[in-house]
């Protein structure tokens, strides 16, 4: 909503109030401002009178005018199309200087002499109005020859934009805001005159008629009018162009600038469009009654004219200039065409938005105003009297105590105060008992239907600046909720990977479903699949991490990074659309930085280095074969990963054929399910304060046995002397043949002594014995 | 005798020292030799002799003893000296990984909500029309419920567009006195410049005995929060609308650039909004069958936060996955 200063000075005194204080008051009123613009129109520019106006003798595009401009008159030369003898203009004289920086001084123009420049509005620093200089009148109000423009509040002007919340469509109209402000200010609104209705005129009942069925939620009002020569005032150009809104034809222009003024819906027909016959001394007839759909539509017989509240069909509209027109103020309650257009959505038109957030009620305020511009700009003639339909309302009586509202907002406002602020606001205060009281609400205040709603309307105008900020006090209550831990134990982790040298990332849950189903990968089922998606490649739910993860290693690579160490904590959904919380890492290209320790070439990262970064982060685990369900995978490097035995994700290298896709190097991936990651106190085990003994076993291992076999025997048969136990290497040679030479380290302690040789011997020949009798191995 | 004293002192190594060890002390060196030729000295001459032998061997053995530390140490000091690096060849740059800059924003939100008594809740992404809109005082045909804004599944449920509805699920299952943020992703069905389809929000919620919650507690904290936030800004409340709260406001903090001189980023008003709040409207009350209670709420978004704390000038890039933002907070 783009209100000027000059404008809302139409309806409340605000000469005095700077452009500061205004903006400061409209925000503390809950009237956000979004933009400001104050005109400043430069010195030396003066109001002038084209005296004459002639053919420049030696340029087909130029006149030389004679310009009074109060003390003298001078020859200008202009090039504008539109200059004519006989226009108020604005004259740039010897020695002003324009917004642009160009100095006026006296030239020869083509051999002519020219002191000075006639101005557009753009050349001015203002709106661009269209072609040419602009013609001013006396809508500017009244204005000497020689004065400064810089003078004139409608030029020199302050354009103030305002972002409206959804609640306010009070606040739609320049008389709206002003109503506002003059609560804030405690200023008296200016009434918009009734129009005069003189005895000559012809009365509109000869040529209009109205018949409606009954029980519809709308207030109508009609005038006619007899349009003849409108001459648009030059204040009506500059406000449109001000607030973007240049209309079609003059009428357009002034029906609009009459709503956008008042606030009030305001349509103009084509008489004939309603008219029965040619006959002159027929009536024209319009029909109200509801559509098929529900909505209350103006008919001509059974034609539709315009939906009311929603749009007004083209071929009703006023086509030519003149003639006789159909005048309709309208109003219909603004929770009735939202629920209306809930059920049964229909195009609607531009006035739609205001008839949505609820238009101006009083409608003779928006037809005075029109009928006010029409007598002063044209020389139509009105009919007299109106036709109008009134619907049947009740007004909104809320019941409030000056307790209610200071409980609310935590400060003691008095009485006094709260009732003038309500009455200021256009609230009647009814009867009151003790400290309670009635309040009505004005109908144009479509927002206010409760207690906390006139709360707001006093916390608004008191300002909230004003209320003192207080601390709550509370009851004891252990916060400490699932939601807590659940937030310590995602900090935890993603700390742990950071010091890991993973960085976090974040990437939007959606999906594209034919990578992820080119990958393999299962997506929601269809019957719950997203209806609406945004884009095509983010057209699913995500199931997994790691195509998010793999996009994002895939652009760093390409941005000059040769190793990317990406982990991102975040939400998959399974067929049935279950949400859960995985945790996934990936690793690619180089697997340490390359510099003076590796003489500039680095190793690539291998798989059990990156095992190793994954266990820094999430504890002790175990890997076992894996057989991956989906084509990310490199088969023959890929791992279930065990916690405490429990399964709780998988490990893989990339796929070579995946990794040239994504024009990546080595790289490695990881996804856990993270609620399986555990968050427990740890509790300490007893730990021996004897010496601990290393022993190496070499066994012979047929290739095609698994190291996690051979850890099941260990684990099953070892004493407890044994902590401990890892292979450490693995040694393959020709002459081993089918076999290879597996070195495993054993850490013995005990509990309770040192242990002795025998001890030591006698624990690794077990271990032995069971190798040899459950798997066949012997010692190297 | 002399000339051994002398060798001792002119040995250059310790392997040189232990090579005159030998000849002076060992089985066959020249002390033994000496010792040997005792046995031919006259007897009333042999005490003089050996005592002199022994004054000898004494004194070898300490001057031995001697040199043999100060060559060790020279040793020590060549061999360390020969490992001698030239450090600054060393200098780095840290391997350490990063927290997303809007997951450590959040974390922070969550850390000064935790320690004023709040707890933490969380919700489902996906979630029905009841607790995103109708509970929250968004009747069906309210404009913000709009296609446009909203992402809904084939089966009429729908990704939450605030974490809103975390506050409603709270409120069902515990009873009053309630003090809850609910930290999470959601949803907007919008992607420019400056939304994306996915962001965070925080949301708060106060409810207790009617009466005692007001909008001067809801000021109290939040001017609190946004200090904790932001440093030492001015905080202002501008009174705004939100269907769930009434008195609504929206909360500015002076801006963080320019101090309130204006800038491009505060689009030259000096201020930069950051939150929305309110009392709890009644109707969210009765939707949760509560009565007689009162409360406070308000909510905001982490990316914003993040953005302005840290200075990141392109939204999108948050959500990318790009080392050359996330390496700058480790």
């Amino acid at each position: 909503m783009i209100v000027t200063k000059s404008w809302l000075n139409e309806f409340i005194s605000i000469e005095d109030k700077s452009c500061d204080e205004l903006c400061k008051t409209l925000n503390s009123i809950g009237l956000e401002v979004d933009r400001v613009v104050e005109y400043k129109i430069p010195n030396k520019i003066v109001f002038g009178h084209v005296v004459e106006c002639e053919k420049h003798p030696d340029a087909e595009k130029l006149n030389v005018c004679k310009v009074d401009i109060g003390t003298s008159i001078r020859q200008i030369v202009c090039g504008a199309a539109n200059v004519r003898k006989g226009l108020h203009v604005a004259v740039a004289t010897v020695g002003a200087i324009m917004p642009n920086g160009l100095k006026i001084k006296p030239v020869k123009l083509r051999g002519v002499e020219s002191e000075g420049m006639i101005c557009s509005a753009t050349e001015l620093g203002l709106v661009n109005i269209g072609e040419g200089i602009m013609e001013l009148d006396s809508s500017i109000g009244e204005f000497k020859l020689g004065q400064e423009l810089s003078e004139n509040e409608y030029l020199q002007d302050t354009l103030i934009e305002i972002e409206l919340t959804a609640n306010r469509g009070d606040c739609l109209s320049i008389y709206g805001v002003a109503r506002d402000l003059c609560a804030a200010y405690s200023r008296p609104l200016k009434k918009i005159d009734d129009a005069q209705d003189i005895d000559r005129r012809m009365g509109i009942g000869r040529v209009l008629q109205l018949s409606h069925t009954d029980g519809l939620n709308v207030n109508l009002r009609y005038k006619a009018v007899d349009v003849k020569e409108i001459k648009l005032p030059f204040i009506i150009t500059l406000r449109l162009a001000q607030i973007e809104e240049k209309q079609k034809s003059d009428l357009d222009s002034v029906l609009f600038y009459s709503t956008y003024t008042t606030g009030v819906i305001l349509r103009a027909y084509d008489y004939n469009f309603f008219k029965d016959g040619e006959e002159v001394d027929k009536k024209a007839k319009i029909s109200l009654s509801v559509d098929s759909l529900g909505y209350a539509t103006i008919y001509a017989k059974d034609k539709p004219a315009s939906i009311v509240g929603i749009k007004q069909c083209e071929n009703s509209k006023m086509s030519s200039s003149e003639g006789l027109v159909i005048l309709e103020a309208s109003y219909i309650p603004p929770h009735i065409i939202s629920k209306q257009m809930a059920e049964n959505k229909i195009e609607n038109g531009p006035l739609f938005y205001r008839t949505s957030r609820g238009s101006e009620p009083k409608l003779n305020i928006g037809l005075n105003y029109f009928i006010g511009l029409f007598e002063k700009f044209s020389e139509s003639d009105i009919y007299g009297g109106n036709i109008e339909l009134c619907d049947q309302y009740e007004g909104v009586v809320v019941s409030i105590s000056i307790d209610d509202i200071n409980s609310i907002i935590g400060a003691k406002i008095d009485k006094t105060t709260i009732t003038k602020i309500l009455q200021n606001l256009g609230f009647d205060i009814g009867k009151s008992q003790g400290n309670s009281f009635v309040v009505s609400v004005p109908r144009y205040r479509h927002d206010i239907a409760n207690k906390q709603d006139i709360v707001e309307e006093i916390v608004r105008l008191v300002g909230i600046d004003n209320i003192p900020s207080k601390p709550f006090t509370l009851k004891e209550k252990n916060p400490l909720s699932d939601g807590y831990f659940q937030f310590k134990k995602l900090r935890k982790y993603r700390n742990s990977a950071a010091a890991q040298g993973f960085f976090e990332t974040v990437h939007f849950v959606f999906n594209e479903k034919v990578k992820l189903k080119e990958y393999g990968f299962t997506c929601i089922d269809e019957s719950l699949e997203l209806l609406n998606p945004i884009v095509n490649t983010l057209d699913t739910m995500r199931p997994t991490l790691m195509l998010g993860l793999l996009n994002a290693a895939s652009s760093n690579i390409k941005s000059g990074y040769k190793d990317v160490r990406l982990f991102e904590i975040g939400t998959v959904f399974s067929t049935s659309r279950t949400e859960s919380a995985k945790m996934a890492f990936i690793y690619s290209g180089d697997s340490s930085k390359d510099g003076i320790l590796n003489s500039g070439k680095s190793k690539k990262m291998d798989f059990g280095t990156f095992v190793q970064l994954v266990s820094n982060v999430i504890g002790d685990i175990d890997l076992v074969k894996n057989e991956p369900v989906h084509s990310l995978a490199n088969p023959y490097q890929s791992a279930k990963i065990l916690l405490d035995g429990m399964e709780i994700g998988e490990l893989y290298k990339l796929h070579p054929v995946v990794q040239d896709e994504f024009d990546l190097d080595e790289t490695f991936i990881c996804e856990i399910d993270f609620d399986k990651l555990s968050f427990n106190l740890v509790e300490v085990k007893a730990y021996s304060k004897y010496q601990a003994s290393f022993r190496d076993l070499s066994v012979l291992v047929p290739n095609s046995l698994n190291y996690k076999d051979i850890q099941n025997v260990i684990s099953e048969n070892k004493t407890e002397e044994i902590v401990r136990f890892y292979p450490v290497d693995k040694y393959e040679d020709e002459k081993l043949g089918e076999n290879a030479s597996l070195t495993i380290r054993f850490v013995l302690q005990s509990l309770t002594k040192t242990l002795e040789d025998e001890d030591i011997t006698s624990t690794m020949d077990t271990v032995l014995n069971a190798l040899n009798e459950k798997l066949g191995l012997t010692l190297r | 005798m002399k000339e051994w004293y002398e060798k001792i002192r002119s040995a250059n190594s310790v392997e040189d020292l232990e090579n005159i060890r030998i000849a002076i002390f060992g089985k066959k060196g020249i002390l033994a030799e000496q010792f040997e030729k005792m046995k031919a000295v006259l007897n009333e001459e042999k005490a003089s002799f050996a005592k002199e032998l022994n004054t000898h061997k004494g004194e070898l053995t300490s001057l031995f003893n001697e040199q043999k530390i100060i060559l060790q140490t020279k040793e020590l000091q060549e061999a360390m000296k020969a490992e001698a690096l030239d450090v600054s060849l060393y200098s780095t740059t840290s391997r350490k990984g990063a927290l997303h800059p809007v997951m450590e924003t959040m974390d922070r939100i969550v850390e000064y909500f935790s320690s004023m008594n709040f707890s933490v809740e969380t919700g489902p992404m996906v979630e029905d029309d009841f607790h995103n809109f109708e509970a929250l005082n968004l009747p069906k045909y309210h404009p913000a419920r709009d296609m446009q804004d909203t992402f809904y599944f084939k089966d009429e449920m729908l990704l939450r567009t605030h974490t809103s509805p975390v506050q409603i699920r709270t409120m069902l299952h515990t009873k009053p006195p309630i003090r809850m943020i609910a930290p999470g992703a959601v949803f907007r069905r919008d992607y420019d410049l400056t939304h994306t389809p996915m962001f965070h929000q925080v949301e708060g919620l106060l409810v207790d005995d009617a009466g005692k919650v007001s909008f001067a507690n809801l000021k109290y904290i939040l001017e609190d929060f946004l200090k904790y936030m932001f440093g030492e800004v001015e905080v202002r409340f501008r009174p705004s609308f939100f269907p769930f709260t009434e008195p609504s406001a929206e909360v500015d903090i002076s801006c963080i650039f320019c101090h309130g001189e204006g800038c491009r980023v505060c689009s030259h008003t000096g201020w930069l909004e950051v939150l929305g709040c309110g009392i709890v409207d009644p109707n969210v009350f009765k939707a949760v069958e509560y009565e007689d209670v009162s409360g406070y709420a308000f909510g905001l978004g982490v990316e914003r936060f993040a953005m302005l704390i840290h200075h990141i000038g392109d939204l999108r890039s948050l959500f990318e996955g790009d080392v050359r933002l996330l390496e700058q907070f480790q």
